[in-house]
């Protein structure tokens, strides 16, 4: 895997931003896109647009088999059985809501309990909170340990008789924890527990296989994966997609249409209402194309030696504190700067071309817990090289020296 | 001047030594702050006399240096100032935090508008420009709380 070719396929690499050679090291926040991700977009758009499903005009049967052709390519690249357990959403976002709202609707009694971690980003939160409102279910929180994962023991420990739903982060946007989704499934599933996964983090930095992690649930943002904006995909299992009601109705999603009666279409068509991003979910088969092309296995292998490269060199700058310190981790570092507030960091990192992450990153609850009210966030992709960390680490030190820190 | 520079003077000047820090003793009006993404925090404390002039003026407070400069340059601006005058540099501040070019104040002497217009570095970067505004907006609601009648005869 050569990077230098890597990165050459990302235009925005050749731009100067405010001066600088850009050092990205924000992909957890969103992946910049490959030159055929772009191209595709505009060339869809030139060349063979039409709206997907509807018209039986040559253009509008071509964009259909696209679109189609997408799905395919999704389901082979994460390994699920049926072509139709993929359903495109607007991101993850929409995905994780989609779960929680149908499920709410179909499956769960009021004081039914759904466990989640203090790693969970927002958007596996705040849909499980509204069902917490609306139907009075309660949720419980598997707590992090002191390298601030969580392991399989105290999901274990977390579980009760009511516990409905197992709704978990594959890899921490903030830590890099990795969490052992196969093991957490099939305890889950002994329990006759519905597990499902926010695989924003987990679908970029590792390898998937549905049938294998064998959870009910993988929600996916196809922006973090090179992809475009706009575009997320739900995995769901095809037992409980046909399960679970609609969640948004209008064209596209329906069967038959009356006065007195309405009956809904089969999968995937039933979750994708309306007019979906239809240039999005073309181009994306080129980041797929893109990844499979590195090979997921280089991506990984290549991640792995950044991460732990960019590690040694932050645990070795004094002042630099690391957050966490997973076994299993992957593609994020986050720290905090001995009396140097993250929102300054970002900023005076960014005067150097060097573009991170200050804030909660919507992990409030995280945050609260380690009572820390931000924290700086380096995270990598395909394209970053061991001399981005360099750049990060020489960046750091130039905000101690700003702030009279050694 | 860039932000670089706005740190550098902002850090030596008020960063390392923020300016009255702390609770003003005997302080009649005060408000706090809140930015909950930042998890910056401000707590700003009042002392009108009964002539409705800022006596003293202090603050309490954790976040980024933008926004414990701010309220550092802000404390020492409206100290000796009355209530009116004060919330017309705080409305100054405001509009060329967000989109004036300068200060129009005439409350301001011009070495105080030289002192403030260091802050204007945050206006590149809308991120962070309420970090800088979040103490000015705390103190218009400490002094909004003095104009209640009850708060006006605590003065005496």
């Amino acid at each position: 895997m050569n990077i230098d070719t890597i990165k050459k396929e990302f235009p925005i690499f050749d731009e100067k931003i405010q001066n600088n050679d850009l050092v990205y090291l924000d992909s957890a926040n969103s992946s910049q896109k490959p030159k055929v991700v772009i191209d595709r977009i505009n060339e869809f758009y030139t060349k063979e647009f039409s709206n997907v499903g509807r018209s039986v005009h040559y253009l509008a049967v071509a964009a259909t088999n696209l679109y189609e052709n997408t799905r395919a390519s999704v389901q082979k690249f994460i390994n699920a059985k049926d072509k139709n357990e993929i359903v495109f959403t607007k991101g993850a976002t929409e995905a994780l809501n989609l779960v929680a709202n149908t499920l709410g609707q179909n499956y769960l009694q009021e004081g039914d309990e759904v466990l989640i971690t203090e790693l969970e980003h927002h958007s596996n939160y705040v849909p499980w909170h509204f069902l917490r409102k609306s139907k009075k279910i309660k949720i419980n929180f598997a707590e992090i340990n002191d390298d601030i994962e969580i392991t399989l023991e105290e999901i274990e420990k977390k579980i009760t008789s009511r516990t409905k739903i197992i709704s978990i982060t594959h890899l921490s946007n903030v830590t890099g924890a990795i969490l052992p989704i196969k093991e957490i499934t099939e305890l889950a599933h002994s329990k006759g527990i519905v597990v499902v996964v926010d695989g924003c983090q987990g679908a970029p930095h590792l390898k998937l296989d549905m049938q294998d992690l064998d959870c009910d649930f993988y929600a996916i943002s196809c922006h973090k994966m090179y992809g475009p904006t706009g575009l997320g995909v739900l995995y769901g299992k095809k037992k409980w997609l046909e399960e679970l009601p609609p969640y948004q109705g209008g064209g596209g999603m329906i069967n038959e249409v009356k006065k007195d009666r309405i009956s809904y279409g089969n999968l995937p068509n039933k979750f994708e209402a309306g007019t979906m991003a239809t240039a999005q979910v073309i181009a994306f088969d080129q980041s797929i194309k893109f990844l499979e092309r590195i090979g997921i296995d280089n991506v990984v292998k290549h991640e792995a030696d950044l991460i732990e490269y960019g590690q040694e060199l932050l645990q070795k700058n004094n002042s630099v504190k690391l957050i966490g310190n997973p076994k299993n981790k992957g593609g994020v570092l986050s720290f905090t700067i001995e009396g140097i507030h993250p929102h300054d960091v970002a900023t005076i990192l960014d005067e150097d071309g060097v573009a991170i992450r200050a804030g909660h990153h919507c992990c409030q609850i995280l945050h609260d817990k380690l009572n820390i009210p931000a924290s700086s966030r380096a995270s990598v992709g395909v394209y970053n090289t061991r001399n981005d960390l360099d750049k990060l680490n020489e960046a750091i030190n130039n905000c101690k020296k700003i702030f009279n820190q050694k | 001047m860039n932000l670089k520079e706005l740190y550098q003077e902002i850090i030596l000047e008020h960063g390392k030594n923020p300016r009255n820090l702390g609770k003003t003793d005997n302080f009649n009006k005060d408000a706090k702050g809140h930015n909950p993404l930042c998890g910056d925090n401000v707590h700003v404390y009042l002392k009108l006399n009964g002539q409705k002039i800022v006596e003293d003026i202090s603050f309490e407070g954790s976040g980024c240096a933008i926004s414990m400069a701010s309220a550092s340059i802000m404390t020492d601006l409206i100290k000796g100032k009355n209530e009116h005058e004060a919330k017309e540099i705080v409305e100054d501040f405001l509009g060329m935090i967000k989109e004036n070019p300068k200060l129009n104040s005439e409350n301001l002497k011009e070495d105080e508008k030289t002192k403030l217009m260091c802050l204007s570095g945050v206006k590149q970067y809308p991120m962070r420009v309420k970090c800088a505004t979040l103490s000015w907006h705390t103190l218009i609601s400490a002094i909004d709380n003095t104009q209640e009648e009850i708060n006006s005869e605590k003065l005496d």
